[in-house]
C-alpha cells in the first residue's frame, strides 16, 4: 500500500480546449487510476465469474463493490478479521464501496427515511427493523476498506416531482456528510466522496454543490441520476454540476455506463463512472461493440467465424469465434466469463479511446468518429446534438 | 497418434506414453491419464484462460458429443479442428459419446441408431452420422459409436442387444474410418460392451478384434449409465469384467475406461492394467462444492479426504483448502473467501473449487505414474484407502454433523446442469 500524507492525489494531467474534458491520474492508497475511468461493480466482492488475476492482466485499476450486499454477507465482522476486503478478494488495487442507502430504497420498497438514517426491514434471518444511519454506513465501508467510499445520502426516485421533499434531501444529504465525516475512522487510508443531490432541478443542485464544497472532502459524486429521468433532463444537470464543482478534485458519475453516455459525460467535465450494465448483459448474452451491443443468442451468428470485434484485442476476441460464443452462450457458466471479459475491455478500450484523443488533443474528433459509426445514418438523437453542442463539439 | 508401452515387463500397472502426434512433434503424454472432461469444449467454470493458471502440461481434452452436438452442422463450414474451434488450439481432443458427469437415461433404443440426450432432447445417432461429425471434427483420438447403455442390474436380452448393437456400430465406423483420408492418422479407441457378463464380453471382443490392426486402443463401456453414482460402484463388481476385458485386448493397446471413478478405484483400475481415464469426477464434487483434500504423501497428513465449503464452520476460516497445495486457488483464496461466494451463488465459487480439484486430481495421476515408476502403488493405494474409507464411514454412519450431510445429499440432487 503507497502511504502518503494524502489518501487520495488527483493530478490533471491534459485538458480538451474545446471541451470540458481532462484527463488525470488518482493516487489512491491502492494504486494509481488513469481518468476519466470506467469502475466495473463486484457487488458481493467479486466481479462475476472473473478472477482477480484476469482483471489485472487486462489492465483493471479500480473496481466496486456495494456496502449493503458486503454487510449482510459476510458481514463487517469476518471482513474485519480477513483484514478489509482487498485481502479477503485477493484484489490488491483500489477499490471503491457506496454506502448502502442506495440498495435500500432500491431493493427495499419497506424503506422509510428518517432524519436518523434508512429504517428497512431486514432481509436476513431475524426480520427485524434495521436502521442504517450516516455512522453505520461508514462503519462498516471502514471494515471493508476501500479506497474510497461515500457518504450515505438520501436518495429520491429521480422523477419525484416533489420539490419540497426533493429540498429536505438536499439539505439532509449535507447533515449526513458532517455525520459521515465525523464517523469516520480510516481517514489516512480511506476518502470519503460526498454526493451532490437534487434530482432535475438546478437551484436546489446549485444549492447542494454549495453546501458540499465547504466540506473537506476528496471528490464528489453526482448522485440521483440515470433513474429514468429523460435524456435531456440528464445531460443539463451533469453539466451544470462539472461547472458547480472545484476543478481540482475528481468527479464521480453514478450509475452511468452506456458507451454513448460514457464519451458525452467525458465531455462534459465527469473522471469516474460505475454501472453493472456491461457486467449484466454479459451474462444475458450480449457483446458490447463500437457499433452498438450485439446478441449472441440470435441465430445469424451460428455460422458467423468472426471475432466479436476484430478491432478488439481480448482474450476472447484473439481466441473465440461469434459461432463458438452462439452455442454455449445460454449454456454454460464459462459463456459469461468469455463475454464478461470481452465488455470490460470493450469499456477499458473506449475510456483509453477518451484518454488518449484528449492527450493528444484530438477529442472532438474522436467524439465525431464514434457517434457517426453509432449512427451512420447521422439520424443523431437530439439530446446528443444538443450535449455536445453545449461543449463545443458539432457532430459530422 | 501413436501409444507406446515404457513398462513392457508387465501388463499391469504399467506406464506408457501417447506422441508422433500429427503436427506436434514434441508432445508426449505419459500414461495412466486424466482426460480433461469438457462441456462445450472447457472444463465445467474454467476456461481455457484460466486453465493456463493451473497447468501449461499439454492436455488431452475429452469432449462428450453429446454437449457439441449443437455445432454439428456450424462444424460443417469450419475449416480447422474441434480443438481450434473450441479455443484450445494446443490441446488435443477426444471425442467420446455421452458425458461421463451426468446420468445418460436409458432405452429409446432404435435399430441401428444410438440415442443421446443434448439439451435440446433426444438426437439419434447412427454411424453415417456419427463419422461425418467426427470427419468434421478432426479429432485426435475418439470412440467408435457403441451402444453402453447397461449396467449391474441389466437383463441378459438387453445385455444381448448391446452387444450386437456395439458390433454393428462399431464396424460400420470402421469401415467408413479405413476410407477416409482426413483420419488416417487419429487415434481409434473401439469400445466393447457386455454389462457384466463375461460371455457377452467375450462375444463383443471376438467379434471386434478381428480389426485390431486399425484399433489404437479400447474402451470398457457398458458397466455403469454415468453420473455422480460411479463414485460408489463398489470395485469387487467391477473387478471381473475389467480384469476379463483387459487379459483379452493385445497388451500393445491403450486401455481407457470413462466415468467419476473415485481416487481409490481409479488405483484399483490402474493395478488392472487401465490407462486412461478423465477427469468427470471432479465436476460432481465441485457442483456439490467439496474440495479434495486427500493426502498423496505419507508424511504430508490430512484433516479429511475432501472438505464441503458450504458448512458454516468455514466462514471465518481464512486458511488455503490445503495448505500443501500450490495451486491457484490455495496460493490466493481462503476457505473464508470461498464459502461467502458459495452463500451468496456467485459464480467464481466453482471456478475457485474446481481450479483446485482438476490441479489435485491431475497431481494424483502423476504422483500415480511416480509410483509405478518406483513400484510404490500399494503403498500409495494404502494412504488413499484409509482416507476414502474413513471419510465413507463418517458420511454412513451419519456421525456426521446434520449440515454436512444436507449439503452433501441436496447436491446430490441438483448435479444435473
Amino acid at each position: 500500500m503507497l502511504v502518503n500524507r494524502n489518501p487520495l492525489l488527483f493530478d490533471i494531467t491534459s485538458e480538451c480546449k474545446t471541451t470540458k474534458a481532462r484527463v488525470g491520474k488518482m493516487v489512491l492508497p491502492h494504486g494509481v487510476v488513469d481518468t476519466p475511468v470506467f469502475m466495473p461493480v463486484g457487488t458481493q466482492g467479486t466481479l462475476k465469474s472473473m478472477l482477480p488475476e484476469q482483471l489485472d492482466n487486462m489492465g483493471l485499476q479500480i473496481m466496486l463493490a456495494n456496502t449493503y450486499h458486503l454487510g449482510t454477507n459476510p458481514g463487517p465482522e469476518i471482513l474485519k478479521r480477513a483484514g478489509g476486503l482487498h485481502k479477503f478478494m485477493n484484489w490488491d488495487k483500489p477499490l471503491l464501496t457506496d454506502s448502502g442507502g442506495f440498495q435500500m430504497v432500491s431493493l427495499l420498497k419497506l424503506a422509510e427515511i428518517t432524519e436518523e438514517g434508512v429504517k428497512f426491514q431486514s432481509l436476513n434471518e431475524h426480520k427485524g427493523e434495521v436502521m442504517l444511519t450516516p455512522e453505520h454506513s461508514v462503519e462498516i465501508q471502514n471494515a471493508i476498506g476501500a479506497d474510497i467510499i461515500m457518504q450515505l445520502d438520501d436518495v429520491i426516485t429521480t422523477t419525484s416531482p416533489d420539490y419540497d421533499r426533493i429540498k429536505e434531501s438536499v439539505h439532509r444529504t449535507t447533515r449526513w456528510l458532517d455525520r459521515c465525516i465525523e464517523a469516520h475512522a480510516n481517514p489516512e487510508t480511506q476518502n470519503v466522496f460526498s454526493i451532490v443531490q437534487g434530482t432535475l432541478y438546478e437551484d436546489l443542485r446549485r444549492r447542494s454543490a454549495a453546501d458540499l464544497v465547504k466540506r473537506d472532502v476528496n471528490g464528489y459524486a453526482i448522485g440521483g441520476l440515470s433513474g429514468g429521468e429523460s435524456k435531456d433532463d440528464f445531460w443539463k444537470i451533469v453539466h451544470l454540476c462539472t461547472d458547480l464543482l472545484p476543478k481540482g478534485k475528481p468527479r464521480y458519475l453514478m450509475g452511468v455506463g452506456f458507451a454513448i453516455d460514457l464519451v458525452v459525460c467525458s465531455a462534459l467535465g465527469v473522471d469516474m463512472f460505475d454501472c453493472v450494465f456491461p457486467t449484466r448483459t454479459a451474462r444475458f448474452g450480449c457483446a458490447l461493440t463500437m457499433t452498438g451491443q450485439i446478441s449472441l443468442r440470435k441465430p445469424e451468428y451460428a455460422k458467423d467465424f468472426a471475432p466479436i470485434d476484430k478491432d478488439c484485442s481480448c482474450h476472447t476476441c484473439r481466441t473465440y469465434t461469434r459461432a463458438f460464443l452462439h452455442g454455449i452462450v445460454s449454456d454454460l457458466p464459462v459463456a459469461c466469463t468469455l463475454l464478461t471479459e470481452h465488455n470490460l475491455a470493450f469499456q477499458m478500450r473506449l475510456m483509453r479511446g477518451i484518454r488518449d484523443s484528449v492527450r493528444e488533443e484530438r477529442f472532438p474528433e474522436f467524439v465525431r468518429k464514434f457517434m457517426l459509426d453509432l449512427h451512420p445514418d447521422r439520424d443523431y438523437p437530439s439530446w446528443i446534438r444538443e450535449s455536445l453542442s453545449a461543449v463545443n463539439i458539432d457532430l459530422l | 497418434m501413436k501409444f507406446f508401452i515404457r513398462t513392457p515387463q508387465q501388463r499391469a500397472p504399467r506406464l506408457g506414453v501417447l506422441k508422433d502426434i500429427d503436427n506436434r512433434p514434441n508432445v508426449e503424454i505419459e500414461t495412466p491419464l486424466a482426460l480433461l472432461h469438457t462441456q462445450g469444449g472447457h472444463i465445467p467454470h474454467v476456461t481455457h484462460e484460466v486453465f493456463k493458471l493451473v497447468s501449461k502440461d499439454p492436455q488431452i481434452l475429452q469432449i462428450p458429443l453429446v454437449s457439441m452436438h449443437c455445432f454439428r452442422e456450424t462444424m460443417t463450414y469450419y475449416d480447422g479442428t474441434i480443438s481450434e474451434f473450441i479455443g484450445s488450439t494446443n490441446s488435443l481432443s477426444c471425442l467420446t459419446l455421452h458425458d461421463p458427469s451426468n446420468l445418460t437415461k436409458q432405452g429409446h433404443h432404435i435399430r441401428n441408431k444410438v440415442p443421446i440426450w443434448t439439451k435440446q432432447g433426444k438426437v439419434l445417432y447412427d454411424p453415417e452420422m456419427y463419422m461425418d461429425i467426427v470427419e468434421s471434427f478432426k479429432p485426435d483420438m475418439y470412440c467408435l459409436l457403441s451402444d453402453g447403455d447397461t449396467n449391474m442390474t441389466s437383463a441378459q436380452k438387453r445385455i444381448s442387444k448391446a452387444v450386437e448393437n456395439t458390433i454393428s456400430l462399431s464396424r460400420q465406423c470402421l469401415e467408413r474410418h479405413k476410407k477416409s483420408v482426413q483420419l488416417k492418422n487419429t487415434f481409434v479407441i473401439c469400445p466393447i460392451a457386455g454389462g457384466y457378463c463375461l460371455n457377452a464380453r467375450e462375444k463383443c471382443l471376438k467379434a471386434l478384434l478381428a480389426d485390431q490392426d486399425e484399433l489404437n486402443g479400447f474402451l470398457v463401456d457398458g458397466l455403469h449409465n454415468n453420473g455422480p453414482e460411479v463414485e460408489f460402484l463398489p470395485f469387487e463388481e467391477v473387478r471381473g469384467v475389467v480384469e476379463f476385458t483387459i487379459k483379452n485386448i493385445p497388451p500393445d493397446k491403450l486401455c481407457s475406461m470413462q466415468g467419476c471413478w473415485n481416487p481409490l478405484n481409479v488405483l484399483k483400475l490402474v493395478q488392472l492394467g487401465v490407462d486412461m481415464f478423465d477427469t468427470s469426477y471432479c465436476r460432481i464434487l465441485t457442483e456439490r462444492s467439496a474440495a479434495l483434500t486427500f493426502s498423496m504423501e505419507e508424511e504430508e497428513g490430512s484433516e479429511s479426504y475432501e472438505i464441503n465449503l458450504r458448512q458454516s464452520k468455514y466462514a471465518y476460516d481464512f486458511t488455503s483448502i490445503m495448505s500443501s497445495c500450490q495451486c491457484l486457488a490455495c496460493a490466493k483464496y481462503s476457505r473464508g473467501y470461498i464459502h461467502h461466494l458459495l452463500t451468496v451463488q456467485e459464480l467464481l465459487a466453482p471456478v475457485l473449487i474446481m481450479i483446485h480439484n482438476i490441479h489435485h486430481y491431475l497431481k494424483f495421476f502423476k504422483k500415480i505414474r511416480e509410483c509405478i515408476e518406483n513400484d510404490t502403488l500399494s503403498e500409495l493405494e494404502h494412504l488413499i484407502s484409509d482416507q476414502y474409507k474413513s471419510h465413507q464411514e463418517k458420511i454412513l454412519s451419519g456421525k456426521v454433523d446434520e449440515e454436512e450431510l444436507q449439503g452433501f445429499l441436496n447436491n446430490m440432487g441438483d448435479i444435473e446442469f
